[in-house]
């Protein structure tokens, strides 16, 4: 597990570990917001079909297979995870302001977003103290897709508005999923050499 | 002719019609793709429903076109999911992008499409029931019995690299149980269930889920049987322990009805009265102290007002050693008809019940070399001053417990039980006259002054638990326990003839060092071995004991007190009363006017078997 040179200490380990675990939770309470938003406002109305290419985190080459998981290297996978993560740093926040801004605000939604956004900050921050540690040449303005989905929330029209909202929550469910079996597959290839 | 034609084309087309109908054949209904499921991330299968088919045979395809794709394709393998399937293969299985696909049925009238259906990977996952479910008994024999359950993750799953992760989940009950016991397993593939039904045929099964997604199906269920003697071990166990406390109960009991009284009396041995050479109860009762004392040959002794109330019981001061003394005693009590009555019912002489004159006998000699707590024969005397001498309950005592008990009919006094009974000092320290005063002073320091250095440790023990009044009643209280079954009544002089505690041997000789003009005797111990001994704290001279002769008794047996002056606490006095040191300083003084210095060869041995030979001091001796 642990080559001589390695700069994967037992505190780096633990904190990867850990990081795994804040990122289950995410993709859990993301899960849960969604199906929550849907079952309240638009379920069976079709607004799946208008979330087709709406993730603003497509443009980045993410892995979407086993096989092509293996194939990328420890760096790389790392700084796609933190890339994935900064460009949520955003949408997050304005999520928040926005439900919480809402008449009649669901309150189960916007606990969730609030967990959310704060847990996914943390999740960020490790990773980043991993990535530093790492692989301490890795340059700080990594560049991460931009999301620019605010004006969208903020539409008068109430379809357009739901399809904002739809459509984000669809794209934080399945970009945290994405991280959390990222994070699994390191764990298992860093700290179990692939054998778990 | 327009109304021909009209009129021919509605007939053709009702004639088709009615062929069709008459055929049953129609074009396929729609069909709907109902269920999409992937065991491993890695592949998945769609399932759908056909519609009517219309009574001709009907081909079914399934097209479909991925997110950020334009390019449409068909189903890659109709075959391996079953009909009415469609299966994707690790090719064509990407996470994180969603599916459109949709059915087409086609028959020889038509066909038609089912709705389109939005189908992500990732959401779609349920994984295998687990594999080759394996259910055992097992009974260490150490440890309690258990059953342990073990099982495997379905086939095509990959855990090793983490691209999935599953958990599980076991539920088993008895055979004829309505509800199951279900019980979740983590990440692990085996289980242990402790509790039980013997005797019972149990159902278990297990099932599985990835980290995000369904649960699988129930394995299939593995039958169990629990066998009968399933928790015998503890059973036994607890039933063989019952059975022998039974048994050592009914013993005791049987050895308790045979011995009887005897057997109590030993347990709990009666507390001794002291006995006081020339005590007359019958004056005490009276209340005349002054005759009393009389009788008892003390001179002015200060009298105290309730110390009727103090004597309860009679304590034996007995040396068997000495057994001439002894049997003068013995003969002179019921001659002197001195008997006391006592106060105590018990009527016993204080001595043990060892079937032993005194407990301080020989008898109790190995046991109790070094009598390792002092009582303080408050049973006497009341603790009225902490500076008051107190009379010594020669009994055994056990230092362990603080109470004393005897051997059942033993002909050794086994009341000294002592961390080393085999350590026979013949020099016990409590023959040194230093020890003597210590142990006359009471306070906390009466028990503390250790006679040896085998029990000195208790003492010191004892010492502290017991401090200053409350260590002298309960010393009182001990020495009221006592119930000895002597059957002698010897006087209760200290010096005399007996040892005050334990062993009846010559323990220690003193030397008479001088005789200053007080009248005070300055000993000095002979040898001095007792190295542990407590308190004697800066005493300047260690090695100079100084005692004051308080009385004379049948003109040869001198009666000593401690110096109170000294650091050393005012000796036992002859008379059962107590009063403060400079009391007993004054009756000595009074008791002895001139006291000359004896010379070195009056060996004056403290502790009984000896005594002062009053050739050396007659001439001096008032």
């Amino acid at each position: 597990m642990n080559i001589k040179g390695s700069p994967w200490k037992g505190s780096l380990l633990l904190l990867l570990v850990s990081n795994l675990l804040l990122s289950h939770y995410i993709h859990n309470l993301s899960s849960e917001m969604f199906s929550e938003f849907d079952k309240r406002y638009t379920h069976g109305r079709g607004f799946i079909t208008k979330a087709i290419n709406s993730c603003h985190t497509s443009s980045l080459a993410t892995p979407e297979d086993k096989e092509q998981a293996q194939q990328i290297n420890q760096k790389d996978f790392l700084s796609l995870i933190v890339s994935i993560l900064r460009s949520w740093n955003e949408p997050l926040y304005h999520l928040v302001t926005e439900v919480r801004g809402m008449q009649e605000a669901p309150e189960a939604i916007l606990s969730k977003a609030v967990e959310i956004e704060e847990q996914t900050k943390r999740l960020l921050e490790g990773m980043e103290l991993i990535v530093s540690q790492v692989h301490p040449e890795t340059k700080e303005n990594e560049i991460y897709p931009v999301w620019s989905g605010l004006s969208s929330l903020q539409m008068a029209d109430e379809e357009s508005r739901l399809s904002a909202y739809y459509n984000l929550l669809h794209c934080l469910r399945r970009d945290s999923h994405k991280i959390d079996n990222y994070l699994k597959l390191l764990k298992c290839r860093i700290i179990h050499n692939n054998n778990c | 002719m327009k109304e021909n034609v009209a009129s021919a084309t509605v007939f053709t087309l009702l004639l088709f019609l009615n062929t069709c109908l008459l055929n049953g054949q129609l074009p396929p209904g729609k069909p709907e793709i109902f269920k999409c499921r992937s065991p491993n991330k890695e592949t998945f299968t769609c399932w759908w429903k056909p519609g009517t088919d219309g009574g001709l045979p009907t081909n079914y395809s399934l097209t479909y076109h991925r997110e950020g794709e334009t390019l449409m394709h068909e189903c890659p393998d109709y075959i391996t999911g079953g009909p009415n399937s469609c299966h994707f293969g690790k090719q064509y299985t990407s996470m994180w992008r969603t599916y459109i696909m949709m059915v087409n049925a086609t028959n020889q009238m038509g066909s038609s499409f089912s709705d389109e259906l939005y189908v992500d990977v990732t959401y779609i996952v349920q994984p295998d029931p687990p594999l080759e479910l394996a259910v055992e008994v097992k009974q260490p024999e150490d440890r309690k019995p258990y059953l342990w359950i073990k099982w495997s993750p379905p086939t095509l799953i990959d855990l090793k690299t983490g691209w999935f992760t599953l958990l599980y989940e076991i539920r088993l009950k008895p055979e004829k149980a309505a509800e199951w016991e279900i019980h979740f397993a983590g990440q692990q593939t085996e289980f242990k269930i402790l509790s039980l039904h013997p005797g019972q045929k149990y159902l278990v099964q297990v099932r599985c889920k990835p980290d995000h997604g369904y649960w699988s199906a129930w394995s299939p269920a593995t039958f169990i049987q629990i066998p009968s003697d399933f928790t015998m071990n503890d059973t036994t166990v607890w039933i063989s322990v019952a059975v022998l406390s039974a048994v050592i109960c009914l013993i005791i009991v049987w050895a308790v009805a045979l011995k009887g009284y005897s057997m109590v009396t030993c347990i709990f041995p009666p507390v001794p009265g002291p006995k006081i050479k020339g005590f007359d109860a019958h004056l005490l009762e009276k209340g005349k102290s002054e005759e009393l004392l009389s009788a008892l040959g003390c001179q002015d002794f200060p009298p105290t007002s309730d110390y009727e109330d103090l004597l309860v019981e009679y304590l034996e001061v007995d040396d068997s050693e000495d057994q001439h003394l002894m049997s003068v005693h013995s003969k002179e009590h019921p001659s002197q008809g001195m008997k006391p009555t006592y106060l105590d019912p018990d009527t016993d002489s204080g001595r043990g019940s060892c079937d032993s004159p005194s407990l301080l006998s020989e008898k109790c000699e190995e046991p109790q070399t070094n009598p390792s707590t002092f009582y303080d024969p408050e049973v006497i005397e009341k603790p009225e001053n902490p500076e008051t001498t107190h009379t010594w309950d020669p009994q055994c005592i056990s230092m362990e417990g603080k109470i004393p008990y005897f051997h059942a009919g033993g002909s050794k006094c086994s009341t000294w039980p002592l961390p080393q009974p085999s350590q026979h000092n013949p020099r016990s320290s409590y023959h040194n006259i230093t020890d003597v005063c210590e142990l006359a002073v009471g306070p906390a320091g009466a028990p503390a002054t250790l006679l040896d250095e085998a029990g000195k440790d208790a003492l010191k023990s004892s010492q502290t638990i017991k401090s200053g009044e409350e260590g002298k009643a309960t010393q009182q209280r001990e020495v009221e326990s006592f119930h000895s079954e002597t059957d002698q009544d010897t006087p209760w002089l200290l010096p005399q003839e007996k040892t005050p505690f334990g062993s009846a041997k010559p323990l220690d000789y003193v030397e008479i060092h001088k005789v200053n003009k007080d009248g005070a005797l300055s000993l000095l111990p002979k040898q001095r071995e007792n190295s542990g001994q407590p308190k004697k704290p800066g005493t300047p001279e260690n090695n100079k004991e100084q005692a004051k002769v308080s009385g004379v008794m049948d003109n040869n047996i001198l009666v000593l007190v401690s110096d109170p002056h000294a650091k050393n606490m005012a000796c036992f006095e002859e008379s059962a009363k107590e009063g403060p040191p400079s009391l007993e300083q004054n009756q000595a003084e009074k008791a002895l006017a001139n006291f000359p210095a004896t010379p070195s060869k009056c060996r004056l041995q403290l502790g009984g078997l000896d005594y002062l030979d009053p050739a050396c001091f007659t001439h001096s001796f008032h």
